[in-house]
């Protein structure tokens, strides 16, 4: 038996009134305005094994990318509890605070530090990420000139070579063109096959959980609705959504 | 605390690399690029000089030092206020999708507004040559004046930085808030001979940065000493301040991400 990477513990999470007010509403209304609560997620528990890949899907607003941000770290959970057991962790998504006034490489210098990496480290994988990149003499021209495909394409190399030991990935599988596509796939799937790491995949593609997880948690209206093998899990939920 | 010290450790090299990235973004574009980290403070304090000196006839010994150790200080007091205000929702891009302290972000603003006024510091001293004022030891307390200045900063910022995430006009506020100390802070007056008697007292007590801006003058032009324990009680006061909104931040932080 595998110890756990990660333990979800009736997990909830609420967008409250948290909303942004102004001075003059809340002057004019002093007595509490109405608290309109959404419950994103609603009591989640699962547990993930180290080293195990685990597809998440559902339809839009079922709570999936919320969920994958309270793992990061990025929202407080309003009950429950999430055990990382000490691992890091690390959430691929387009462009992590990219300066679009600042070249590719300091670039990456930047987004490395921010996910907690240190200078060595980065240069280290320098090279490996400008050449996964494709982006050639680009990378010493400013992130404004880039484009669109570009950005993901950097920002997808910078995560895939700084390397944590639970990677969370919110739907950036299909960045750029047929051919990076194909390189991306490659470059995850050796990432995935590291004993050692543990992956969650936030995606509506059925091609891409198949290929990659090998179990599934359909999330409906921020519940568990299904949480198994992907040949049970993946017909089901593509005869719900069909 | 403790949290807070390995945080500090742990993303201190990200805030100066971020604080050097963001003064080499702002001039990557510009004609006269570093240039107008010197030009700017120069410039604006021609204009002050223009109006204190010539409009309203006030004279100090060593007028433009005077004028210029006012708006350096003012300058970097004022930027890294007004930017904590709104430093989360500008960030947007990074807090919603990494976990950063949030604090951080004000050290990159103090980095980068830091970096300016020394460069403004560096004009200064270049003008107390020119004008040939008397070296003096009383120069070296220069250095925990600053220190004060930094704490007091900080403090000013982590609170605003905290209420400016769920108020949203909070920077309307604190700009009318801010121009009404900056005439209070004596830029380019002297607090202490300009304000009537009971008055001048008051300010230097109750405004830090009339304090602050006062004792600068005082011990690096005139090789007087500074008020030693209003600035201990200040630097004392921004120091607890610091600690509560720290941790406040600590406890919010994660909900930030759900309001922008």
């Amino acid at each position: 038996m595998k110890e756990n990477a990660i333990d979800v513990k009736d997990l909830k999470i609420r967008y409250r009134s948290l909303n942004k007010m102004s001075i003059k509403k809340s002057l004019f209304k002093l007595k509490k305005s109405q608290t309109d609560v959404f419950e994103a997620v609603r009591g989640v528990s699962f547990e993930v094994k180290k080293g195990e890949i685990v597809g998440i899907t559902g339809k839009n607003g079922s709570g999936k990318s919320t969920m994958l941000r309270a793992m990061a770290g990025i929202f407080a959970p309003d009950e429950g509890t999430i055990d990382l057991h000490g691992n890091t962790v690390s959430l691929l998504s387009i462009g992590v605070g990219f300066q679009k006034k600042l070249t590719g490489r300091e670039n990456i210098y930047l987004s490395g530090m921010l996910l907690g990496f240190s200078e060595d480290k980065i240069n280290h994988h320098m090279k490996d990420i400008i050449e996964f990149s494709e982006l050639g003499d680009f990378i010493d021209k400013p992130v404004k000139t880039y484009s669109s495909g570009m950005y993901s394409k950097l920002a997808f190399s910078i995560t895939a070579f700084l390397e944590t030991d639970i990677i969370l990935i919110d739907e950036v599988l299909s960045v750029g063109d047929a051919k990076f596509k194909k390189k991306s796939y490659k470059k995850m799937k050796e990432l995935i096959t590291n004993e050692e790491r543990t992956v969650m995949i936030v995606s509506h593609s059925m091609d891409t959980l198949s290929k990659l997880c090998d179990r599934i948690i359909w999330l409906h209206d921020g519940e568990i609705r299904m949480d198994g093998a992907k040949d049970v899990v993946l017909p089901a939920y593509e005869e719900f959504m069909s | 605390m403790e949290k807070f010290i390995t945080d500090i450790k742990k993303f201190y090299k990200y805030a100066i690399y971020s604080a050097k990235a963001e003064l080499k973004s702002e001039i990557a574009n510009s004609h006269l690029s570093w240039l107008w980290w010197i030009l700017d403070p120069f410039l604006f304090m021609l204009v002050y000089a223009f109006i204190a000196g010539i409009v309203f006839k006030s004279s100090e010994k060593y007028f433009l030092a005077f004028v210029f150790i006012g708006v350096s200080c003012w300058d970097f007091y004022n930027k890294t206020v007004k930017q904590s205000v709104k430093l989360v929702s500008s960030n947007k891009q990074i807090v919603s999708k990494v976990y950063l302290p949030k604090f951080i972000l004000i050290f990159v603003k103090m980095g980068n507004n830091g970096f300016k006024m020394l460069i403004s510091f560096s004009l200064v001293v270049g003008m107390m040559i020119l004008y040939r004022v008397p070296l003096n030891l009383t120069m070296l307390y220069f250095f925990p004046i600053m220190l004060s200045l930094v704490l007091f900063t900080f403090g000013s910022s982590v609170i605003l930085l905290h209420f400016g995430v769920f108020v949203e006009d909070l920077a309307n506020v604190v700009n009318v808030l801010l121009r009404l100390v900056f005439y209070l802070t004596g830029i380019f007056y002297s607090i202490e001979k300009r304000v009537p008697a009971p008055y001048n007292e008051f300010l230097l007590k109750l405004n830090p940065m009339a304090l602050i801006l006062t004792d600068l003058r005082r011990c690096m032009l005139y090789g007087e000493l500074p008020h030693f324990t209003l600035l201990a009680v200040w630097s004392l006061a921004s120091v607890i301040v610091s600690i509560i909104g720290v941790r406040i931040i600590y406890k919010y932080e994660n909900s930030y991400a759900k309001v922008i």
